[in-house]
């Protein structure tokens, strides 16, 4: 296992790693002057990761963080993360998610289940009801599917165009982009819950006062807005390394 | 974003402190305030201890309007969000749906107290210390020198990567690319902005490793430094003290809360 990691820290891969956090910021950069609603503030760790390893990968968002927090403190606390997302980026890689071409129909059921999922978490969450006591019940899957069932068929559909369209051949590094969001998404909720009252002083902001004045505890508002915005955004940045991994030279990748 | 961060320069105590012993007391102030009972003490600790040693560093204005402009994005959140959406409890007063509650206003002050630790302390240290002093002291504390290099490294090259990426920007708009319209157009323009950043700086690394290697990066023999960074009997003794706080203050805040 230590040989591994040692294995994976070639003066390439040191090298490769204050490139990539330049990259994160220079993409952060770009991405505010566009004016779009995604952060893609991870690309050059998911690179890494994807290119070098797990190990690198983790070594380089939380180098990442860390070093963003000498200008934006808001950043240091997170450093766990920003490492778990290049952790989970590096694993991705080692599956092949980022050489490997998906048919087009698994992006298909990557996306119809994915928007399918998220709507079930987000619909449960709001008709969720708590006593005096301060237990929280949810209600039954059955209850929900007689319902919103227009919603949920609405809601496979649309995933399944998601899939098809924006997803493509990239269907499996899409999909551990999602996965790596939920995990990103749970991780994070308790330290923006407890150190930053639950905001980050910026636009998602709104969904956490939504899902507060739906009747969530803050941090169940925080897990709530993570898990809305956080995989579509880590979706969209391991799509775009798949595409940038893509297009390198293959002496370039088969080390 | 420039290579000596946040750095102020500015002859003071503070600044002459051993970088190591403001790492420590960093971690130290923000452990104590996310630890310690008392829905006030981040408050108390900035009042009480990083304004006074603001005063000594002699950054106190520079101190006061950065962590005002980091932690107002916030402020307005916290006091919006936690005001205005609490649910249950008892209203300030009501106009139509709007109806604030004093519970939610008192987590939105108990919250900001937090927040406004957390970054008037990192704020401090960056401002008091240089990115350089402090990779020396990481290296002669044992830290690898690979994790020195990626640092400097990194606070060294993100201004010309930040300003390459709006090279790019300009020239794909002179080839007519649209930056602006509606959200589809813009979304559309980052890859052709993405691609060229990423796969331009990807071929640097051959180069800059042969560089490094050249310079015999994985010698593996003690490296020694052209600056001498000042240390104490007294800060080496005051470290250690911290370090056990550091560790007793986690395990006490855990055990007050179970």
């Amino acid at each position: 296992m230590f040989e591994n990691i040692k294995k994976e820290f070639t003066t390439r891969t040191l090298v490769l790693i204050p490139i990539a956090i330049a990259i994160n910021i220079a993409i952060g950069e770009l991405v505010v002057r566009l004016k779009l609603p995604v952060y893609l503030d991870s690309i050059g760790t998911v690179l890494v990761g994807a290119i070098a390893g797990p190990w690198a990968g983790a070594l380089t968002g939380g180098l990442a963080n860390l070093i963003w927090g000498l200008f934006n403190p808001f950043a240091a606390p997170f450093f766990y993360v920003a490492a778990a997302i290049g952790l989970m980026a590096g694993f991705a890689g080692k599956r092949g998610a980022f050489q490997n071409e998906t048919p087009r129909w698994v992006s298909v059921v990557v996306g119809a289940v994915f928007v399918f999922s998220l709507t079930l978490f987000i619909l449960a969450f709001i008709n969720a009801s708590t006593d005096e006591t301060g237990y929280t019940s949810y209600p039954s899957m059955s209850q929900l599917f007689s319902q919103y069932l227009g919603i949920f068929i609405f809601a496979i559909l649309a995933g399944a165009a998601i899939g098809y369209f924006l997803l493509q051949k990239g269907g499996y590094a899409g999909m551990w982009g999602l996965i790596t969001g939920i995990v990103a998404a749970i991780i994070s909720a308790p330290t923006a819950a407890y150190v930053f009252g639950g905001v980050t002083g910026s636009g998602t902001d709104l969904l956490v006062a939504a899902f507060r004045a739906s009747g969530g505890g803050i941090l169940a508002s925080v897990l709530a807005q993570g898990s809305v915005s956080d995989p579509f955004d880590k979706m969209l940045s391991f799509m775009v390394v798949w595409l940038i991994i893509r297009s390198l030279p293959a002496r370039f990748t088969s080390r | 974003m420039n290579a000596l961060g946040m750095y102020v320069a500015r002859e003071s105590g503070l600044h002459s402190l051993h970088p190591l012993t403001k790492v420590l007391l960093t971690l130290l102030f923000i452990t104590a305030g996310l630890t310690l009972p008392g829905n006030w003490t981040g408050y108390f600790i900035v009042a009480f201890i990083v304004f006074p040693l603001a005063f000594w560093g002699r950054v106190v204005s520079n101190l006061f309007s950065a962590t005002w402009k980091v932690s107002l994005p916030f402020a307005i959140s916290v006091i919006l969000i936690h005001g205005f959406f609490w649910g249950e409890g008892t209203p300030v007063f009501e106009v139509g749906i709007l109806s604030p509650k004093w519970e939610g206003a008192i987590f939105a002050a108990i919250s900001m107290g937090r927040i406004i630790l957390v970054m008037s302390v990192f704020l401090l240290f960056s401002m008091t210390t240089r990115p350089d002093a402090l990779m020396i002291t990481l290296k002669q504390a044992g830290v690898p020198s690979s994790i020195a290099y990626i640092i400097v490294t990194t606070l060294q090259i993100a201004p010309s990567f930040q300003r390459k990426a709006l090279t790019i920007l300009d020239a794909q708009r002179s080839r007519g690319l649209e930056t602006e319209g509606n959200l589809y157009i813009r979304a559309k323009a980052l890859i052709p902005l993405i691609l060229p950043l990423v796969l331009g700086s990807l071929m640097e690394v051959e180069e800059r490793a042969i560089a490094i290697e050249a310079r015999g990066f994985n010698s593996g023999k003690k490296e020694t430094s052209l600056i001498e960074i000042p240390d104490t009997p007294l800060q080496k003794n005051i470290r250690r003290i911290v370090i056990f706080s550091i560790f007793g203050l986690i395990v006490l805040g855990v055990l007050w809360r179970l």
